[in-house]
């Protein structure tokens, strides 16, 4: 999938959000590490997806209608194997047209399941006067709560991305506390810097979320990712 | 020309002033700007009104009843007149080939009425077409003290500034102006810039830095009309010289201030605070802030490090000064064993101490030739980057009135001391009870370009921003 095609059928259908199968291959696309995730429209593409991308696996719900796919039933976790996705894939259907009779349904997103590591968000928006803005934070309470973010403009370069992350107020918790190792940095910012790149290389992002990214000893995956393109 | 080429020039260089529309009994603008004779400018009145003409003509300033009689270009124009003449003033302006006009006229768009909106789209419009350097509207226009041009009459017109101000306020612009003059630092040229219609902060941000004739600028800013603009040339001057940026309107209730201000739209605070870091900016919240910054930028030798020497007079305010510039983020740090062995050859530990922090008062006894020589030890440690000292007006305040000789002799030992060191030296001097006498000895001071501080805290922020630049850059 190149951008220009996800965003061509994004506005055929009327649509300034991605799902987040596209959003995910687009940013895979462009070196940011995301958890695989392809679409399945059956059962058996939903099976075969998830061993080729080997167990466990997550299955979401996709479509255009559905924002909050967890209330719906949508959302299945931790499945270990093809029976698991089999049964998961027919609930999840099942869930969504009960909850949303009027609902399009794509299909089912086959994701792996990440393993958790530290939460972090990295994500992009766009403002009036300065443009695209990058933003960076502690994942959960710290930043619903705390509002722990810290914010660059585009274009952001390793040491802007290093003192965004040394800004937050929660950056000791990036350290290792509790027995907890501490964060693979330089993957953080690299996927700061490598969002940067993309959303300069591509105008039409208006928005992008990657809530959360989860930060391990060696490496950075964004588990979630939200993109929002402008109105063609 | 301080530079050549730029689209600002000449404006920012005048030879040639016309006053627009000034009026009696006080003809303020004529009268700030008659230095512009001594300086060997020519200044020149334009003004139809009979009534007034005796008044310009008894200032010794020629009179013009319309721009079209002026023999030859202006370089800049100080236009107050009515709003509704503005555009007819605008467009003699541009016939005259006029290098700009900063126009203290006001009521447009500022007032929200449609009447001043619509004149403000006119100026806006003939001025964008003709390339005009507009300055303002709704402003105080330039202070070029070197060209004797001055947008208040209290300003002085020195040929020695070194530092650069806008602003998008009037009062912010004088205000800066006067205390910074007061405390000895001269300006090399300030635009107090309102409403921005053609000219934007980030223009006059484009001269300042490429000027040979300021080394610091400074701005007072609310909001920005391009914003993109703004971070792209704020960057590139904070790589060629430190920029100070004061802004305005940092929380909800005061942006909603500078929205009825100047009408400046509001990007969040947080983002301009990660902005402005991005460039490299040194970022200050108030006036005293902001010249607080300044005086360490232009008095003292650039700091290489966060490792302060704290010499206080006493045992309590070693204490306070230790923890002011510990909270500030700075370090005080255990001198050298050689530091400790030259202090205690001479140093009465009997109600002192020469720890660091220093309690220094009963070992000095007024004796200069042992504070220059506690001085000479402290700053040779290499676990030191920069000094700070107390003066105490509590302690000294007697003695200084009784032989003022003593205050002189000790300032001289800190400026020599300061001349001859590579690390910056600090002055604390906390006016206690004698506000009005210490205020008045400030001159003292300021003209030895000590670098002098009212609270420990203050000058530890200060302290701390400037080498938060250096270490950004």
């Amino acid at each position: 999938m190149t951008f220009q095609t996800v965003l061509g059928e994004a506005r055929a259908e009327g649509r300034t959000l991605l799902n987040e199968v596209e959003a995910k291959s687009l940013l895979r696309e462009a070196g940011i590490a995301a958890t695989a995730a392809t679409l399945a429209t059956t059962r058996e593409e939903a099976q075969s997806q998830a061993a080729a991308m080997g167990f466990p696996v997550v299955l979401k719900v996709v479509s255009p209608d559905i924002a909050h796919k967890s209330d719906v039933g949508g959302v299945k976790l931790n499945l270990a194997d093809r029976e698991a996705v089999g049964q998961a894939f027919d609930e999840i259907m099942a869930n969504s047209k009960k909850a949303e009779p009027n609902a399009r349904i794509k299909g089912v997103a086959v994701q792996q399941m990440a393993k958790q590591g530290t939460e972090v968000i990295v994500g992009m928006t766009t403002d009036p006067q300065f443009g695209p803005v990058m933003m960076f934070g502690l994942g959960g309470i710290m930043v619903e709560v705390l509002k722990d973010v810290s914010f660059r403009l585009v274009p952001v370069t390793d040491r802007d991305a290093g003192q965004m992350i040394d800004e937050i107020k929660g950056r000791p918790i990036l350290q290792g506390v509790r027995g907890q190792p501490a964060a693979d940095l330089a993957a953080l910012k690299s996927t700061i810097v490598k969002v940067s790149e993309f959303v300069e290389a591509h105008p039409e992002v208006r928005e992008l979320d990657l809530n959360p990214v989860f930060a391990y000893p060696d490496g950075a995956l964004a588990v979630d990712a939200r993109i929002v393109v402008s109105e063609g | 020309m301080a530079v050549p080429g730029h689209r600002l020039d000449r404006m920012f260089n005048p030879k040639v002033v016309a006053v627009i529309g000034d009026k009696g009994p006080g003809y303020m603008w004529l009268r700030n700007n008659m230095p512009l004779k001594e300086k060997g400018g020519t200044l020149y009145s334009v003004q139809l009104d009979e009534k007034e003409i005796p008044g310009i003509e008894a200032l010794g300033v020629k009179n013009f009843t319309s721009m079209k009689e002026i023999p030859e270009e202006i370089d800049y124009a100080v236009v107050a007149v009515p709003r509704q003449v503005s555009p007819y003033v605008l467009k003699d302006l541009i016939e005259n080939g006029a290098h700009g006009a900063g126009f203290f006229t006001s009521g447009f768009a500022e007032t929200g009425e449609e009447l001043g909106v619509q004149l403000q789209q006119k100026l806006t419009e003939m001025a964008r077409e003709a390339g005009f350097n507009l300055v303002g509207p709704n402003c105080m226009g330039l202070y070029l003290p070197k060209a004797g041009v001055r947008f208040n009459d209290g300003a002085p017109v020195a040929d020695d500034g070194r530092i650069g101000f806008l602003s998008q306020s009037g009062t912010h612009g004088i205000m800066f102006t006067l205390v910074a003059n007061a405390l000895g630092m001269h300006l090399s040229r300030c635009a107090s810039f309102g409403n921005a219609i053609v000219l934007d902060v980030s223009d006059y941000l484009d001269y300042l830095m490429r000027d040979d004739e300021t080394d610091v600028a400074g701005m007072y800013v609310e909001g920005v009309k391009n914003g993109r603009k703004f971070f792209e040339t704020l960057r590139e001057a904070c790589k060629r010289k430190p920029v100070v940026v004061w802004k305005g309107g940092q929380t909800e209730a005061g942006a909603r201030a500078t929205m009825s201000h100047t009408g400046s739209l509001a990007a969040p605070q947080s983002v301009w605070d990660g902005m402005m870091r991005q460039c490299g900016a040194i970022t200050t919240n108030n006036l005293d802030e902001t010249t607080d910054v300044m005086q360490l930028l232009t008095k003292a030798k650039r700091p290489t490090g966060p490792r302060m020497a704290l010499l206080a007079q006493t045992g309590g305010q070693s204490v306070s000064i230790t923890d002011a510039f510990a909270k500030a983020g700075l370090q005080v740090p255990r001198f050298s064993d050689q530091t400790y062995a030259s202090l205690g050859e001479f140093f009465n530990v009997i109600g002192g101490s020469y720890q660091n922090p220093l309690d220094m008062a009963g070992t000095i006894q007024g004796k200069m030739e042992t504070l220059e020589r506690i001085l000479k030890i402290v700053d040779d440690d290499p676990n030191v980057d920069a000094m700070a000292i107390e003066l105490s007006a509590m302690f000294a305040a007697r003695q200084w009135k009784k032989d003022p000789a003593t205050l002189d002799a000790t300032l001289d030992a800190l400026k020599a001391h300061s001349a001859r060191s590579p690390k910056p030296l600090l002055v604390v001097l906390h006016p206690a009870h004698e506000a009005e006498y210490v205020g008045s000895i400030g001159p003292k001071f300021h003209e030895r370009q000590i670098p002098l501080f009212q609270s420990f805290e203050r000058a530890a922020a200060a302290m701390n921003r400037v080498l938060a630049y250096h270490a950004n850059r």
